[in-house]
């Protein structure tokens, strides 16, 4: 071994092999670029191209929505929690106070206000397990949108085997079977709005649905 | 009255379904029944009696805009107001609903305000409430 090889084995090798890498890659390239124009697959990797953008930002919507539910879930128990606390130290406090001097107790009007402090409670904690039900919401959003992507994927590896089928060498000893067929993706809806940010064919909520139907009379 | 009315819930989703139907019943609407997609709605629209249906749009084998195609082209059904409640936010979609037939749309996600607010209308409306 000489000094050249162990101080940098890598560069003085890749600087040996260089062109020859280059012509092999630049071969390759050539050879991928005919077989998908053989095959005619060269407009959909363009489209692949634009999808995996839009893939990205529906996983990123997934994350932000499931993200957000969390939150507002834990939110509303440390909530409801809280008021339930209330009420059973409230609970306690009046109990002693009944033991101690019932006629007090009721005449001090300490058992009325009690009674009126579990009522609003109760009604407050309705209201969090209420919002608890409606975070779950993001479950059917979210679904959507999943099965948008993994469409997306599945559409990806189909193309790709049929790639590989097609340009395997006539003495591979493996003949890979054909791919299962796929489910077609159906762009007729569009399914959740990922992105309504400068998207004017888009309605951003609830109130922009009532002005739209508003102005055509409905 | 309110708590005689019949609701049918249509989403693919069960977790959908389940959520539109507490806020039904918190809001006095008692009777509710549900199905998983247009075709199933449909059998049960034409096996049963329902005084309202509240659709998603995005199902498989029959969707939202062909199950109210399918209930106001029905003589016995087209009384019946339909609600979509969506994630579809495409104004074509909104506006496409409502020329063919749909008492109202809300987009989700949405509360339980709107779904109240929207159904007590629908059934003013239709001289149900």
């Amino acid at each position: 071994m000489n000094a050249t090889q162990s101080n940098n084995p890598a560069s003085a090798a890749g600087a040996a092999v260089s062109p020859d890498i280059h012509q092999s890659i630049g071969m390759l390239t050539r050879q991928l670029h005919d077989s998908l124009n053989g095959l005619g697959l060269t407009d959909k990797v363009k489209g692949w191209a634009g999808e995996l953008p839009d893939a990205k930002s529906r996983l990123s919507y997934i994350a932000r929505l499931t993200g957000e539910a969390a939150e507002k879930v834990l939110n509303r128990v440390d909530q409801a929690k809280a008021q339930h606390d209330h009420i059973a130290a409230e609970t306690r406090r009046i109990g002693a106070l009944i033991v101690k001097d019932p006629v007090a107790a009721v005449a001090k009007g300490h058992v009325m206000n009690f009674l009126t402090d579990v009522e609003e409670s109760t009604r407050q904690v309705d209201q969090h397990l209420t919002e608890i039900m409606m975070a779950q919401d993001f479950h059917d959003l979210t679904g959507q949108v999943i099965a948008k992507v993994v469409n997306l994927a599945a559409n990806i590896e189909e193309q790709l085997v049929q790639l590989l089928i097609q340009t395997a060498p006539p003495d591979a000893v493996v003949k890979a079977s054909a791919p299962a067929p796929v489910a077609e993706y159906q762009p007729a809806l569009a399914g959740p709005a990922v992105n309504t940010a400068g998207n004017p064919d888009v309605v951003t909520g609830q109130s922009e649905v009532d002005d739209l139907l508003a102005s055509l009379g409905f | 009255m309110a708590n005689e009315l019949r609701f049918l819930v249509v989403d693919d989703f069960s977790t959908m379904r389940r959520i539109v139907r507490n806020l039904l019943k918190e809001s006095g609407y008692t009777e509710a029944d549900e199905a998983e997609d247009g075709v199933a709605a449909l059998q049960k629209l034409r096996a049963s009696t329902f005084d309202f249906v509240v659709s998603d749009i995005n199902m498989p084998n029959m969707n939202g805009f062909q199950l109210l195609t399918e209930i106001k082209k029905d003589e016995k059904l087209k009384h019946i107001p339909v609600l979509m409640v969506t994630a579809e936010a495409r104004k074509e979609d909104i506006v496409l609903a409502a020329q063919s037939g749909a008492a109202g749309y809300i987009v989700k996600p949405f509360t339980k305000a709107t779904l109240e607010d929207k159904v007590n209308l629908i059934l003013a409306k239709a001289g149900l409430k």
